[in-house]
């Protein structure tokens, strides 16, 4: 009898022992990896050799990667996950930092948690948010065929040439390239960000000079490598990109000026290993890292005190000076009033 | 009634009568399945189509202003109509060009008949998005095709093939030709080619023997065929994308323009909501049609 008690007392508790030691392998126990969701395409072999690597090899850590995704899309995985997508670390644009924020789904990134922060320039802070952190800047230039169009462009007034027709790309308003494009129609015609009726009455037209309405910056590579398209409008940094690849293209500010971009890390609020996802960021935005990711990426940054050659500097946003040249628009404003632009740009594309 | 159930229940419970007949038991794992994974997705989808969203965010309020949007304004009739149309179009074209080859195939008895099914299922070993690709370099305006016409002669500036539903109607029929193909010689393989034959000994020519024998003990495989194509093609989003642009707009791009970047869930949902009342409206309507003949899927 005593001896049934004991068999029954040891197979209770072996199950026990066994459930608990399941439950802490499946995630109540800190990790040693880091899942981040970054740069697809060509762009994730710069990624993993310039930051992934060597913060795996400095903290002896497993990073798994995630090359999928858009913005846009990431941000809506992370709402319709209530701030639990599966990454630890995730790069957005400012527009999904800060509605992010908002909605209680980021975790803030103040200085106690990613001390790096304080060497980024506060209006670049300003303009991510408290759950952001700015690891780059870039901006939209205009990207052109050196054989093709010449002399070089100096107006966005370009892209609505008759002389191009069907040799330009429009970029679709899921991608926050023609959001800008908007914004720049409306400023070329006395409109501004919160004025946008003169940009839209520009659209039907920059719709029938198009060759192709395209949402992903990525799907717009073949058609300026094969050079169907001449002109687009496109990220300085990946313009630089492939400028420096041999294609025979390159990138300018028009006269009429362009728009920044603001590019964030965040940190979901269901992040696995939250305290190894602040240390990640924060190692972005290490002077080191910064310099060879300006380089590496070809884009500019928001940290003040980086060593970068001249000419990086000279095409690229580097400084406070640089920033407050270019037109700033209202992120905010842009992540509440996307939606509704986005069904008016579909009356005006979709034929 | 309370007394057999009772007694029912009983005997049950001793071992003497089974819970359920084995043919339902047998059903209960799938049936579980898709209510887990379908039915209630589904419902919830519903519930979600009822709200609305502002300025980013989805509030919590019953409204029919999403249904009310797409059933009556312009534009999105328009979408939910194209994609009808389109989808009718490809259907008809893949059991129009899929029923020859599939005679062929379930009729020949060359030895190479092996060879001739791999080629017919080998589309297939390349993925969805690869091949509609490859359309795509085939279509635009430098492709190809533009490159034959415009050198033979045929045309002096090239045709516009991409970019519009023309390019996503070739692309989509080609992509489903052979789910086409092996609907309808399943149905072909249950005609008797003894009962052509018998046919043909009456009289009958091939013409006659084809329409009056053979097309009609098909016609299960063919409507089977013309249901899958019609319902894959409604729902069908990486062809449209790649080959329609953003130019083009059907009810599956429109869904996940809405899902992921304009984040108007509710709207998504109600035109989620109607794509599957399509589908299966579509379906009652052959059903009907087909009298009670059941069609093969």
């Amino acid at each position: 009898m005593r001896w049934k008690v004991i068999q029954r007392v040891w197979s209770v508790a072996v199950t026990v022992v066994i459930l608990w030691s399941s439950y802490l392998a499946t995630g109540a126990a800190p990790s040693r990896e880091l899942v981040v969701n970054a740069y697809g395409g060509e762009y994730e072999a710069i990624i993993k050799s310039t930051i992934i690597e060597p913060f795996e090899r400095k903290y002896g850590v497993r990073v798994i990667y995630d090359g999928t995704g858009s913005a846009s899309a990431d941000f809506a995985r992370i709402r319709a996950t209530r701030g639990d997508p599966g990454w630890d670390v995730v790069v957005m644009t400012a527009p999904e930092s800060l509605l992010g924020c908002q909605l209680g789904l980021l975790e803030r990134l103040g200085e106690d948690r990613v001390p790096n922060q304080r060497f980024i320039f506060h209006e670049a802070r300003k303009a991510a948010g408290p759950c952001g952190a700015v690891q780059e800047l870039q901006y939209m230039s205009l990207f052109y065929n050196t054989k093709r169009v010449v002399p070089p462009p100096t107006s966005w007034r370009v892209l609505w040439d008759p002389k191009y027709k069907g040799r330009v790309i429009v970029p679709d308003i899921g991608n926050i390239l023609a959001v800008y494009l908007l914004f720049m129609a409306a400023y070329m015609n006395g409109g501004d960000q919160y004025n946008l009726d003169p940009g839209w009455a520009q659209i039907p037209s920059l719709r029938d000079n198009a060759l192709a309405v395209i949402e992903s910056s990525s799907d717009m590579v073949p058609y300026f490598e094969r050079e169907q398209a001449w002109l687009l409008p496109y990220w300085d940094g990946r313009a630089h990109y492939y400028k420096n690849k041999g294609l025979p293209m390159d990138f300018l500010i028009p006269k009429e000026g362009s728009i920044l971009l603001v590019n964030t890390l965040n940190v979901p609020i269901g992040a696995k290993s939250k305290d190894l996802a602040y240390e990640f960021v924060n190692f972005w935005l290490s002077r080191e890292m910064q310099e060879k990711w300006a380089l590496a990426y070809t884009v500019g940054t928001a940290r003040v005190d980086l060593k970068l050659p001249d000419e990086h500097r000279r095409r690229h946003v580097t400084s406070l000076e640089q920033f407050k040249v270019l037109k700033f628009p209202d992120f905010l404003y842009i992540a509440q009033k996307r939606s509704e632009w986005a069904e008016r740009w579909k009356r005006i594309m979709v034929r | 009634m309370r007394l057999n159930l009772v007694s029912a229940w009983r005997a049950t419970l001793r071992g003497k009568v089974p819970l359920l007949p084995s043919h339902l038991i047998v059903a209960v794992p799938p049936t579980l399945y898709l209510l887990i994974l379908f039915v209630i997705p589904l419902l919830f989808l519903l519930s979600v189509s009822f709200l609305r969203q502002e300025a980013g965010l989805i509030v919590n309020e019953l409204t029919f202003e999403n249904y009310r949007k797409l059933l009556t304004d312009r534009f999105y009739v328009r979408i939910i109509y194209r994609t009808l149309l389109m989808s009718l179009f490809v259907a008809t074209a893949v059991t129009t060009l899929s029923y020859p080859v599939a005679y062929f195939l379930t009729r020949t008895r060359s030895r190479w008949k092996p060879l001739l099914l791999g080629l017919a299922l080998a589309p297939e070993l390349s993925g969805v998005v690869l091949r509609t690709y490859g359309w795509l370099v085939i279509l635009e305006p430098d492709g190809l095709l533009n490159g034959l016409l415009m050198r033979t002669g045929f045309v002096k500036t090239p045709i516009r093939l991409v970019h519009n539903y023309v390019g996503v109607a070739i692309g989509l029929s080609h992509v489903l030709l052979t789910f086409g193909i092996f609907t309808v010689m399943a149905s072909l393989q249950g005609v008797d080619p003894m009962l052509e034959l018998a046919a043909q000994n009456l009289g009958a020519n091939r013409w006659r023997t084809f329409m009056h024998v053979t097309l009609p003990l098909s016609l299960p495989g063919v409507v089977g065929s013309f249901f899958l194509t019609f319902a894959v093609a409604a729902g069908a989003y990486a062809t449209p994308a790649i080959l329609g642009g953003k130019t083009v707009e059907v009810l599956s791009t429109f869904i996940y323009s809405q899902l992921l970047y304009i984040l108007n869930w509710p709207l998504a949902s109600a035109a989620s909501v109607i794509l599957v009342l399509m589908v299966v409206g579509t379906l009652l309507l052959l059903n009907r049609l087909g009298g009670r003949r059941s069609f093969v899927l």
